[in-house]
């Protein structure tokens, strides 16, 4: 990385607009702020996104990288990497279940995380070959809570309040909503 | 109104004209002489730096911090005043 303050004001500018960083005019009272933004953006790593703990935000990244992944093997390869990385994986794929079909995670092994780097290397040798088996399983052993049991308890509280419903004396709460 | 100071009323009120630094809410003695030894020596050449940093309160509050070692209340109360001079006046 060459230094930013040999850099003109021309590239700077253009450096702040790749971290996404909204700027103004690059002048002598503004070069040293800005060049102490590049620095935390690149601490932070490429495209000024958040720290590798927290992935709301790399996930939206990983499903615009993913789309020319096939969806087994990104499967399997998240599962492996849910399972040893934290929980807080399996919330967000509760929100992106939808999308598991068509993305995939294997795209941690182009990020610079450390928990997952070290791992990617494994999953593409070993993994790869067990797709079609372990894909229908993959779903469920990488949620904390598996996703039958959420739906049991879902409807465990529906029938509960139905049940309470029903059993009150007078109907006319009933009416009322009808 | 939320919790805004006289000072800061005071300023937000008329235009500036050529009032000093430390008119601005949030600058007091300190940093009023911090800022006016790198050259802003009116409320008016802070004001300049504001409109560079395109009116984003969250740059001119790191920038101010950065420039005078000012703390975050102090800085946001700045870019908050200038902001609303702006609003009002610009």
């Amino acid at each position: 990385m060459s230094s930013l303050s040999n850099m003109s004001a021309e590239e700077i500018s253009e450096l702040l607009d790749e971290y996404g960083i909204k700027h103004g005019p690059v002048v002598d009272s503004t070069r040293n702020l800005y060049e102490k933004k590049l620095k935390e953006a690149m601490a932070k790593g490429k495209k000024a996104k958040p720290s590798p703990d927290k992935t709301f935000y790399r996930e939206e990244e990983e499903e615009v990288t993913y789309v020319y992944r096939t969806p087994a093997k990104s499967e399997d390869v998240r599962d492996r990497t849910y399972m040893r990385s934290r929980p807080e994986w399996t919330e967000r794929e509760l929100e992106h279940s939808a999308s598991y079909s068509g993305y995939s995670r294997s795209d941690y092994k182009g990020r610079n995380y450390d928990e997952l780097s070290h791992e990617s290397p494994k999953y593409t040798k070993e993994d790869f070959p067990t797709y079609g088996q372990d894909a229908p399983k993959a779903p469920k052993s990488s949620r904390l809570i598996p996703l039958w049991v959420q739906f049991l308890c879902f409807l465990a509280v529906a029938v509960f309040l139905y049940l309470v419903f029903s059993s009150m004396e007078s109907n006319e709460p009933l009416k009322v909503i009808e | 109104m939320s919790t805004t100071s006289q000072k800061h009323r005071d300023f937000v009120g008329e235009p500036m004209g050529d009032k000093p630094v430390m008119a601005l809410s949030g600058i007091g003695d300190t940093l009023g002489k911090k800022l006016e030894e790198q050259g802003f020596d009116k409320a008016s050449v802070v004001l300049g730096q504001f409109l560079l940093l395109k009116k984003d309160t969250e740059m001119f509050t790191d920038w101010l911090k950065d420039a005078t070692g000012a703390n975050s209340r102090q800085a946001g109360s700045c870019a908050q005043c200038l902001k609303e001079w702006c609003d009002a006046f610009l």
